[in-house]
């Protein structure tokens, strides 16, 4: 056990030999500035004053060749070798509504969602606890380094954690949930983790879904149809999808309290090159185009949450905030890049 | 380029070399204006990532990028173009003029 020191505050945290110093510091309730935690987006960078530490992706593309040559870190990938003094800005809205956990799960069930989606359901020992939108960290003693994958139910006290995976050929987490284990199998789960929770601001709510972003908008849009101070609210879930067949995530809403009536779905094809009117006869295009489409009136009186590629979530980031002049503190996502 | 065209931002001599100061111009976004030796740049103040104020930043003048105070994002300070995660929007910047030791920035631009 090392004691990590944060300079300025003289604040302090225990870290585990081997743990990341962004989960040891977010376990001890510490708002560590963070977003996809796996090494991608940058934005837990600090400097180490004192002590050594060890990056254990040196390449993680967070970090730039400048930050390199400055001796700089990404906190989600740093582990302390002793006691060191680290300098890091800390954030508030960081600091974690939950504190995270690492526990063991078990495989219960999996299931087709779309030809290459599946949802896969673990339990642990205790409750599972998160906020809709939020992310866990899973890793196996055979593949090196965590994955984060979103939760697409609510917290519960049966300790079930639900994600929806998208079946990519080259992911190796990926490749071992749907190829190498069964039902019983356990895997270590971390979490919950993620800033782009679901908070009922008392505005109507935009969900933005591609690809696998599918599970945490259909966890926000659970909470919303659950959350009494929401009813009289609106809830638009804009789902892009590549072709026809990738379509999903309607018959998830269809079983929600206030579907068609303050809940409104729209699927988007994006390839329609391939298609025939007959395989298709919906909106078509890129998803963010549709945004405007789909919602009455000023486009600053929403809340926006999104989660998808890259490119989609780089998109509505621009378009929102440069065309339509919303506020920042109005868009919600955790970038996994 | 006549006077008429620029909008006067400050004096040249008010911006220490090497670092970034804030001006607020009525009316305006909050500038920040930079200094690598005799020459000038100005961006907006704000970051595109989070909520702080680049001039408090650290400028790194053999790249002549600034990085954000908050998460150490980087701008280039010439084009506004990104440098460095977790930014990933450009930032706005301004062309700058040095004329009778006034730093000025065109009316266009804004």
């Amino acid at each position: 056990m090392y004691m990590v020191t944060l300079q300025g505050t003289q604040e302090q945290f225990e870290c585990k030999k081997g743990e990341p110093i962004l989960r040891a510091g977010l376990r001890a309730g510490f708002g560590l500035p963070y977003e996809c935690s796996v090494g991608g987006c940058g934005t837990c960078k600090f400097d180490v004053l004192e002590g050594q530490v060890e990056m254990l992706w040196p390449e993680a593309p967070g970090l730039s060749d400048r930050d390199k040559r400055k001796g700089r870190m990404l906190a989600c990938q740093a582990v302390p070798l002793e006691d060191c003094i680290i300098k890091m800005r800390l954030d508030k809205e960081c600091i974690p509504p939950v504190l995270p956990v690492n526990r063991s799960v078990g495989l219960i069930e999996r299931y087709k969602i779309t030809h290459d989606i599946e949802a896969f359901r673990f339990k642990s020992e205790g409750p599972a606890i998160f906020k809709a939108g939020q992310y866990a960290l899973l890793t196996s003693p055979k593949i090196e380094g965590a994955r984060a994958y979103s939760m697409s139910n609510l917290s519960n006290d049966e300790g079930i954690w639900e994600f929806q995976i998208r079946n990519v050929p080259e992911g190796l987490m990926t490749r071992h949930l749907f190829d190498q284990i069964n039902i019983g199998d356990k895997l270590e789960l971390d979490g919950p983790y993620g800033v782009a929770f679901f908070k009922n601001t008392g505005r109507d709510v935009v969900c933005v879904a591609g690809g696998s972003g599918l599970a945490p908008m259909v966890s926000i849009a659970k909470a919303f149809s659950e959350d009494p101070a929401c009813k009289e609210h609106t809830l638009h879930f804009l789902y892009g999808a590549r072709t026809p067949s990738d379509v999903c995530g309607e018959d998830m809403l269809q079983e929600l309290a206030g579907f068609g009536d303050r809940i409104f779905y729209h699927a988007i094809v994006s390839n329609p090159e391939t298609l025939t009117q007959d395989e298709w006869d919906g909106p078509v295009g890129l998803v963010h185009t549709h945004i405007y489409d789909v919602l009455d009136g000023n486009l600053q009186e929403y809340e926006y949450y999104f989660a998808g590629p890259p490119k989609m979530a780089t998109a509505i980031d621009t378009l929102l905030l440069e065309k339509y002049d919303v506020a920042s503190s109005q868009l919600h996502y955790d970038r996994f890049f | 380029m006549t006077l008429v065209d620029l909008v006067e931002v400050c004096t040249l001599s008010e911006v220490p070399d090497g670092e970034g100061i804030k001006i607020t111009i009525e009316g305006l976004p909050a500038l920040a204006v930079y200094r690598v030796g005799e020459e000038v740049f100005v961006s907006d103040d704000l970051c595109t990532h989070g909520d702080a104020s680049l001039s408090e930043g650290e400028l790194d003048i053999e790249d002549y990028v600034i990085e954000c105070p908050f998460h150490q994002g980087g701008f280039d300070i010439r084009t506004g173009s990104v440098a460095g995660a977790p930014c990933t929007r450009p930032i706005r910047v301004y062309e700058a003029w040095i004329k009778n030791g006034l730093v000025y920035i065109k009316k266009q631009d804004l």
